[in-house]
């Protein structure tokens, strides 16, 4: 045999193996369907069909009819976040589905985010300061209250029959005024089945 | 056992078999409808033809609110007599043909049964946008 020949597969041998050791891990488009999509949880997929219904229905039904009033910098009106209650099994952050509504909404300039309003606090502690600042001296003489505030409720649903499972998680939004009437409301449900494999791991 | 009896068998057998996966729609609408839909003509860059042919754009339709964001509709038609599943998306421009972008610009999935129609809808990011673009995928789980 060649003696240059046993180096060589020595080493293209220990290659493979190496290879086949590491884990793949490639990049995907968080607004694609090729993200991982599982049953008994809420996946990037559902997070992003959740919001784009509500937006689009948002926009269709409220922004685009002409029926939004506001009172804040150039006519645009003031959006505040209430509760968002998570009724589900699952540790959520429901700040996946209040930003991205949020963003889109002030991408539609017609409305703006008060962040210094919050149940929990404000979410920026320092304009919330900023603020108070400017009512104290006078430059402001009165603080813009939100024209509009969010709430929402995310549901479970999960059942099974035979090895094939099944989850359903309603997504629940509405606007309501300053009066406390609500003058946009949706739901958007989103169900998923999978079956379970024979074996379990 | 007879050859043409097997013959017979294996073919109600695979008609079964078929047939089983089909389950079509039916429906029903005024014969005058009540209402005008503005459509546009569109321009269609296919690539995947196996998926034109199951779920076609049958046409579609704008309008525009009084907020003044544009309104588009499609109408999808299964072709096929069986389950599609699909995913689309819209991509948005402004009136210089830039992308507009948002959180909301994601792969929507959907499901259509078996010689169904269906309509999209979307609605545009912002006032400032003009012009739209529907791309559907397939493979969508």
């Amino acid at each position: 045999m060649n003696r240059a020949f046993v180096p060589t597969a020595i080493a293209l041998a220990t290659a493979a193996f190496l290879g086949g050791c590491a884990t793949q891990t490639t990049y995907v488009d968080p607004g694609s369907t090729r993200t991982i999509t599982n049953v008994g949880e809420l996946n990037v997929q559902d997070w992003n069909m959740a919001s784009e219904a509500m937006v689009n229905s948002l926009i269709s039904k409220h922004i685009n009819s002409g029926a939004l009033k506001g009172s804040g910098p150039d006519g645009r009106a003031v959006l505040a976040i209430s509760r968002i209650v998570n009724s589900t099994s699952l540790q959520i952050d429901t700040d996946v589905l209040v930003k991205k509504i949020r963003v889109s909404l002030l991408g539609t300039g017609k409305v703006v985010a008060d962040i210094t309003a919050g149940l929990g606090g404000p979410e920026d502690p320092l304009a919330a300061e900023a603020k108070r600042e400017q009512q104290f001296l006078g430059t402001q003489k009165v603080a813009p209250r939100p024209d509009y505030t969010l709430s929402g409720k995310i549901i479970e649903n999960r059942t099974r029959q035979g090895n094939k499972s099944e989850s359903t998680y309603i997504f629940q939004m509405a606007l309501a005024t300053r009066d406390g009437l609500a003058v946009w409301e949706e739901e958007k449900t989103i169900t998923k089945q999978g079956k379970r494999s024979a074996v379990g791991w | 056992m007879n050859p043409s009896l097997v013959r017979v068998l294996a073919t109600a057998t695979l008609l079964a078999a078929i047939g089983t996966g089909c389950e079509t729609v039916n429906t029903s609408e005024p014969a005058q409808p009540a209402f005008q839909r503005n459509m546009v003509s569109e321009k269609r860059v296919i690539t995947d033809a196996s998926l034109a042919r199951r779920v076609q754009v049958q046409g579609i339709n704008v309008s525009e609110g009084p907020g003044g964001f544009l309104k588009v509709q499609a109408e999808i038609l299964n072709t096929t007599r069986s389950y599609q599943r699909f995913a689309y998306k819209w991509e948005w421009f402004d009136k210089d043909g830039n992308l507009v972008e948002g959180p909301a610009s994601v792969a929507v999935t959907r499901q259509v049964e078996g010689k169904e129609s269906l309509f999209l809808q979307g609605v545009a990011p912002n006032a400032a946008v003009r012009d739209f673009r529907l791309k559907l995928y397939e493979n969508a789980r």
